[in-house]
């Protein structure tokens, strides 16, 4: 009986060992291997930038005009993405269809208002370290609003799986940045 | 205290039993009656240690969690990701050792098992965290506890099984909450039953024990909430008779399961009757019968056919309940409380006769009706109830009955547009009626 409980405990410990680790493993496959995408981040309302620990983001790329509305039904929905001139990432056209490549990023939500196609893009918190939030809260509200826009994070993106990498201000990696500009 | 104090001395003086009995120092019968006397006292002592252990265990992980959320930035993501499985790891050794050497012992089992549970809460955060991984709480709580049920089994914690219960409803309330639409709930389900044959074993070993008890009451809790968000996704209307049938399945196992000594409630079968008077007092508006009448003209999913299929589980479980007792005529119950799911229903089927008005706050004569045949049900309850506390003697009974025919003349003092003198007769007809039954149980339980 204890030998049975044993061996049964041993499938549990690979199943809590598997589930995190496959966690590691697809963001590592991702990160190393996916295509790089940036995207500009939008100005928040200040606010409701830190929930948590965690900075929420908006994306630029997450609103666009479009002729007709989107419609998906129960479907999942996937964007496919492309490079504006700006080097950063554009949606180009919503899909129904899954999409298993480098250049599509399956979306959270889609709406529709005022001739503007609106999505919600799947990352959008980026954690921080809790003694970091007030600082990294003060510096995404200070680099992201209407008039001075110089925030935005990489996206490795691999056969539909993105991987948020990092959040740059001012074209610092968020740590370098708080680190650089905390008062000594 | 002695099975605390003196456990080793208890422990050697076991170990000798066999050996004075074979030297003739003491019969076999003494040496079994010594054993005995000496398991009791260690059963009783270890109850109250294993809290303690668990409640200990569960601080020091939830610190292990908080130092680990502290999210240190200045580690690279391989160390972070080595110490997301450090204390995982620890904990499934511990768990090894639990099981292999000290499987007998309940502290242990419930101080390995809460360590494992929080270890692999901590593995995921950090990952999440780490790698940047989105998701909601309801992601990360349905992960969590499906890594952790096995542990309820293999540790025989019960404790760990209230606890994934909890756990079950916080998923369901993180999904109900987060979406503005009703978010699919029928997960909640699969979790619940997925802890059912714990529940099972645990009567079977122990049904007296208030743990068993908590655990039932816990469950039954959590499936109140469970058939309202239930209702809510499948949006069809039967709510009503889910809530009636569950209310009444959780009386009848209450009385069934758990009988007690001379006329007495079991705490699960007293949560059912208080659940089943609030359905009928709720029901006895005529609001209830036509305001929540709405049909989505969306074409229906299966998912939300399913959760109607789940609501009309509850009637059904519980009007056989009923009649495997009334058959076989052994029932304790109150068959007017048992009556509950079918006088909804046909409450029910008299509201959904008549064509319903495009305005819902507008009755119509069959929601009339409805309320109607659910106010007689109150009232028929009420005075059933407190014949029951006279017959038997509870005045705790006899007040509840009391309390709902009280409760009904209130709600009607509000709603209806019966005369003052009308209302004011019916007041004082209940109120005497208070008076008269407890000076009446009072007097009788002096005089015994």
């Amino acid at each position: 009986m204890n030998m049975l409980r044993i061996l049964i405990f041993g499938v549990v410990v690979l199943a809590q060992l598997a589930v995190p680790a496959a966690m590691v493993w697809q963001r590592e496959q991702t990160l190393n291997h996916g295509r790089v995408w940036k995207f500009r981040t939008a100005p928040v309302d200040p606010v409701d930038v830190i929930r948590g620990r965690y900075i929420a983001l908006r994306f630029a790329a997450e609103e666009f005009t479009a002729p007709t509305k989107f419609e998906a039904g129960d479907n999942s929905v996937y964007a496919v993405l492309k490079e504006g001139a700006d080097r950063f990432a554009e949606i180009d056209h919503l899909t129904t269809e899954a999409v298993r490549t480098d250049d599509a990023v399956p979306v959270e939500s889609v709406w529709w208002s005022g001739s503007k196609q609106h999505v919600r893009l799947p990352f959008n918190k980026f954690w921080v370290a809790e003694a970091n939030a007030a600082a990294a809260e003060r510096a995404y509200a200070e680099n992201n609003r209407r008039d001075n826009q110089n925030a935005y994070v990489t996206v490795r993106v691999r056969d539909g799986d993105a991987a948020l990498d990092q959040l740059y201000i001012d074209n610092q990696p968020l740590s370098d940045y708080l680190r650089a500009h905390s008062p000594r | 205290m002695a099975g605390i104090r003196n456990r080793r001395a208890i422990r050697w003086l076991q170990s000798q039993l066999p050996e004075l009995v074979a030297s003739g120092v003491i019969t076999s019968d003494a040496a079994r009656a010594i054993d005995r006397h000496y398991q009791q006292d260690q059963l009783r002592s270890n109850f109250a240690f294993a809290l303690l252990a668990a409640l200990g265990s569960a601080l020091v992980a939830a610190g292990i969690i908080l130092l680990i959320a502290h999210n240190w930035d200045e580690l690279g993501r391989a160390t972070r990701t080595a110490i997301a499985f450090l204390p995982l790891l620890i904990a499934q050794a511990l768990v090894v050792f639990t099981l292999m050497r000290r499987n007998d012992s309940r502290p242990w089992r419930e101080t390995a098992a809460i360590f494992d549970v929080a270890a692999v809460a901590t593995a995921i955060s950090l990952i999440s965290q780490t790698y940047q991984l989105q998701g909601t709480f309801a992601d990360f709580m349905r992960t969590w506890l499906l890594l952790s049920i096995p542990i309820v089994y293999l540790l025989r914690t019960t404790l760990g099984a209230i606890a994934y219960v909890i756990g079950s409803a916080l998923w369901l309330f993180a999904r109900w909450g987060m979406l503005s639409s009703a978010g699919n709930p029928m997960l909640f389900w699969v979790l619940l039953m997925l802890v059912i044959p714990y529940v099972v074993i645990r009567f079977r070993r122990d049904p007296d024990s208030r743990e068993t008890a908590t655990l039932a009451i816990i469950m039954a809790l959590a499936a109140l909430f469970g058939v309202g968000a239930t209702a809510e996704f499948a949006d069809a209307n039967v709510g009503v008779i889910a809530y009636a049938g569950l209310s009444t399945a959780i009386y009848l196992c209450g009385m069934k399961l758990f009988p007690q000594p001379s006329g007495r409630l079991h705490l699960l079968a007293v949560l059912g009757g208080i659940a089943i008077g609030v359905v009928a007092i709720v029901l006895s508006f005529e609001s209830s019968w036509h305001m929540t009448h709405h049909v989505s003209s969306a074409r229906r999913s299966w998912p939300a056919n399913v959760a109607v299929v789940v609501e009309l589980l509850f009637p059904v479980a519980a009007v056989c309940l009923a009649s495997f007792d009334l058959l076989r005529r052994r029932a304790k119950f109150s068959l007017s409380a048992a009556l509950l799911p079918v006088v909804t229903a046909v409450a029910w089927a008299i509201a959904n006769l008549c064509e319903f008005p495009n305005d819902r706050w507008q009755s119509t004569r069959c929601s009339f009706a409805a309320a109607t045949v659910m106010n007689c049900y109150a009232l028929l309850l009420g005075i059933d109830i407190l014949a029951r506390g006279i017959r038997t003697n509870s005045i705790a009974r006899a007040n509840f009955g009391l309390l709902l025919i009280a409760a009904l003349a209130i709600c009607r003092f509000f709603d209806s547009d019966l005369s003052f003198v009308t209302r004011g007769i019916g007041f004082i007809v209940v109120g005497v009626g208070f008076l008269v039954a407890n000076v009446l149980l009072f007097k009788r339980r002096t005089a015994s």
